[in-house]
């Protein structure tokens, strides 16, 4: 059963008396530890894809099914929950609450989480989360005493707190030095290879997409080619060395 | 269900970030809301006050007088005609303990209100001065009862006033009274100080009878010196300022009073501004001695008074006629015979005091009503001028709460603007509509229970403030700091349901795109 199953996906926009067609019937599948880079220009309508893929738009006509669920009829309570347990989001601009630690950055999805998880454990779980992505040093430390690199492993954190099964990643690197983009490129190939996490990136750059395992191209609302990808492995050989110790080198 | 407790920092983060326009909106609250509490601490204060000033003036007091110099018309006492007089006389004092003359009931055309040292007394004493009679009596001379002026009408005895109290319901004290004329000593002083005064033999209850005194200095008659009939003696204030001095502390001196030797124990005053203590009043120009010694001293057996409370005015009617039909019962008085005692209650009399004329008019009219009125009633009536005050702050306090509800509504406003990107982020991480809305509730309702509490601790101070410079009565009881938290709870509900309602419903992928 495929993680996201897009079907026929139409989206229409009213912009005054126009009709905006954003996606004009794009169909994907994209299978359980992919890591999906869904490539095209500003307009071709990669950002409508991804705001459907993360239940916070809803398709005009089409289904989409995630972990073999028909979202479009679902409450905005239970897309909420959704949200919240089976989506980790990676935005461009980082998104952190700003004077907020780390620590309670990476905690926010836990406060909406249900049955209510207590304080002690959120901490313990947003401290886990932080130490998995080689932050546990910072955790008391706001956005603004952080560099880009370190921002966006927060919001990876964040993103993984509540263990998804599907991370969805909009221009993660956008913000980002080339040195650092490779950095938070190496966090996401590593969480689809311990985790098997499934990855669904957008970007428009071709060399980000290229650590990708399968690249969609994506142009006036319709899905123009859809490769598979040998990606460039950031990973070491050696698959014992702590993802920790890795990315402390690379942020020192 | 939503946990305010983790939103509560987030909520204190974000008003901190806008605290210009927050303290604004506290103001507004604060303002409102101490508005509202020094409104309602004034409406109780004043009806607390008027509750105060009944007692303190007596108006639960049943005074009931020895003999009945009326009996000669061969009728009943006509209650209300007795109050009706007390009630305007403006130099009444609330305990009417004024000496009445028992003789004439039985001798028929004695002069009513005459001297009461008049009469048979003259033929006793062949002193010219009455008012040196009682004053240095020898052994031998002693009085009884007769010859003290209390004649066989002297009808009252300390047995009466026990039974009084064990068997009357709605009685809280019971006090028995012998009243004189006396001239008192400083002992041992070269030029002989004295001072001509009323004396009260009386019992250890008798402060709680009078609401409006404060025991200045020492104490007063405890039940043993009652019950060892011990010569001491407590000075009204005025007596003791003439004997000793203004400020002079006259406890442990002694005081001779017919040729026996007294200790000054202690000194009552006024508690009252209102009422302060003057040469020739009954309550402060007046020494208080037990009852006992009284009538151990000069050979008495009755009574003057028997002073009574209610434990409200509201049962001074009942109260008043259970005690005659029980004296009746216990004097022997068949249904033809005249009562040997007048009953007074001083509610009416109380009530007369201080009221503007046509509404003592109405009083006056209405006699037999007043006692079935409750104090509640009353200070409706009596507080005209407070309850405008009253729709003044009212108002004052409405304007204010809802100025400070449309600043926590602006503030909130300005606060969904700001953090349209955060709510949007929120809602991408799996917040509900519901969650959001109770975000930003949750900020309206501590912004205005903030004012809310400030408002309180203004309020509490104005109304002491009003209380100890103009003398208003202000009373902030917990119901009314409950009420203030309450309304400022709704305030904040209220408030913050527009704004809350606004960031619930915006769009995520907008919200997130917002700068």
């Amino acid at each position: 059963m495929p993680v996201v199953s897009l079907q026929n996906l139409k989206k229409i926009y009213k912009l005054g008396d126009n009709d905006v067609h954003a996606l004009r019937g794009v169909s994907l599948d994209v299978e359980a530890g992919e890591f999906v880079a869904i490539i095209g220009p500003s307009g071709s309508g990669k950002s409508t894809m991804m705001h459907i893929l993360g239940c916070l738009d809803r398709p005009t006509e089409g289904k989409y099914l995630l972990n073999g669920v028909d979202v479009s009829g679902l409450s905005a309570d239970d897309l909420a929950e959704i949200r919240n347990r089976q989506i980790g989001f990676v935005f461009q601009g980082f998104n952190l609450l700003a004077r907020t630690s780390a620590l309670e950055n990476v905690e926010v999805p836990l406060l909406y989480s249900r049955p209510v998880i207590p304080p002690a454990d959120r901490r313990a779980r947003a401290g886990k989360a932080l130490q998995a992505i080689g932050l546990g040093d910072r955790t008391d430390h706001h956005p603004n005493q952080l560099s880009g690199g370190q921002q966006q492993r927060v919001a990876i954190a964040r993103a993984l707190v509540n263990e998804p099964t599907l991370i969805l990643a909009d221009e993660p690197t956008g913000n980002l030095d080339s040195a650092t983009s490779i950095e938070v490129m190496r966090i996401l190939q590593e969480l689809r290879a311990r985790r098997n996490i499934t990855i669904i990136l957008i970007t428009h750059e071709a060399e980000i997409a290229a650590y990708a395992t399968r690249i969609v191209a994506v142009r006036d609302g319709v899905i123009i080619s859809d490769t598979p990808n040998e990606p460039k492995s950031l990973l070491d050989d050696a698959p014992a060395a702590p993802m920790a110790a890795a990315a402390r080198a690379a942020s020192a | 269900m939503f946990n305010p407790l983790p939103a509560l920092p987030m909520a204190l983060a974000a008003l901190l970030r806008n605290r210009n326009q927050a303290a604004l909106a506290v103001i507004g609250v604060t303002i409102g809301v101490a508005a509202l509490v020094t409104s309602m601490a004034l409406g109780r204060g004043a009806q607390n006050a008027l509750n105060d000033q009944l007692l303190a003036a007596g108006a639960n007091v049943i005074v009931i007088t020895s003999g009945n110099y009326r009996m000669d018309r061969g009728a009943r006492p006509d209650p209300e005609a007795t109050i009706g007089h007390a009630a305007f006389d403006a130099g009444a004092l609330p305990t009417v303990v004024r000496p009445r003359l028992m003789l004439a009931a039985y001798s028929p055309g004695f002069p009513v209100g005459g001297n009461r040292f008049g009469g048979l007394l003259r033929q006793v004493h062949e002193e010219d001065d009455p008012m040196e009679m009682h004053d240095h009596p020898l052994a031998k001379e002693r009085l009884g009862d007769m010859a003290a002026g209390l004649g066989s009408a002297a009808t009252l005895t300390r047995d009466d006033a026990r039974v009084l109290a064990e068997q009357v319901k709605g009685v809280k004290f019971v006090v028995s009274g012998v009243h004189e004329n006396a001239r008192v000593f400083v002992a041992d002083s070269p030029e002989k100080r004295q001072w001509f005064t009323r004396l009260h033999g009386t019992e250890a209850d008798l402060p709680q009878v009078r609401a409006g005194w404060v025991i200045s200095r020492g104490r007063f008659l405890s039940p043993s010196d009652v019950d060892q009939s011990a010569q001491v003696m407590v000075l009204g204030r005025v007596v003791a300022d003439r004997l000793f001095g203004e400020g002079v502390d006259p406890t442990g001196k002694t005081l001779t009073l017919w040729n026996q030797r007294f200790q000054v124990i202690g000194v009552v005053g006024s508690k009252s501004w209102a009422a302060q203590p003057v040469a020739g009043d009954d309550q402060f120009d007046a020494v208080y001695v037990p009852v006992t010694t009284v009538h151990r001293l000069l050979n008495l057996g009755k009574l003057n008074t028997v002073t009574v409370t209610t434990t409200s005015v509201g049962e001074n009617a009942a109260v008043a006629k259970q005690i005659i039909d029980l004296l009746r019962e216990r004097h022997g008085i068949s249904e033809a015979e005249p009562d040997d005692f007048i009953v007074t209650s001083m509610a009416k009399q109380a009530l007369g005091k201080g009221l503007p004329p046509e509404l003592a008019r109405a009083v006056g009219g209405n006699l037999e009503r007043v006692e079935e009125l409750t104090v509640e009633q009353l200070s409706g009536s009596l507080s005209r001028a407070n309850q405008t005050m009253l729709v003044m702050l009212g108002s004052v306090a409405a304007v204010s709460l809802l100025v400070g509800g449309i600043g926590v509504t602006n503030l909130l406003l300005l606060s969904v603007t700001q953090r349209t990107r955060e709510v949007g982020l929120r809602i991408a991480l799996g917040a509900r509509q519901s969650d959001i809305a109770a975000q930003f509730l949750l900020e309206a309702v501590l912004l205005s229970l903030i004012g809310g509490v400030l408002g309180i601790a203004i309020g509490v101070a104005a109304s002491g403030g009003l209380e100890s410079f103009f003398h208003w009565s202000a009373t902030v009881s917990p119901l009314t700091a409950l009420a203030a938290i309450a309304a400022a709870l709704v305030l904040g509900i209220v408030a913050g349901v527009y704004p809350a309602r606004r960031a619930s419903e915006l769009r995520p992928i907008e919200a997130l795109r917002h700068e």
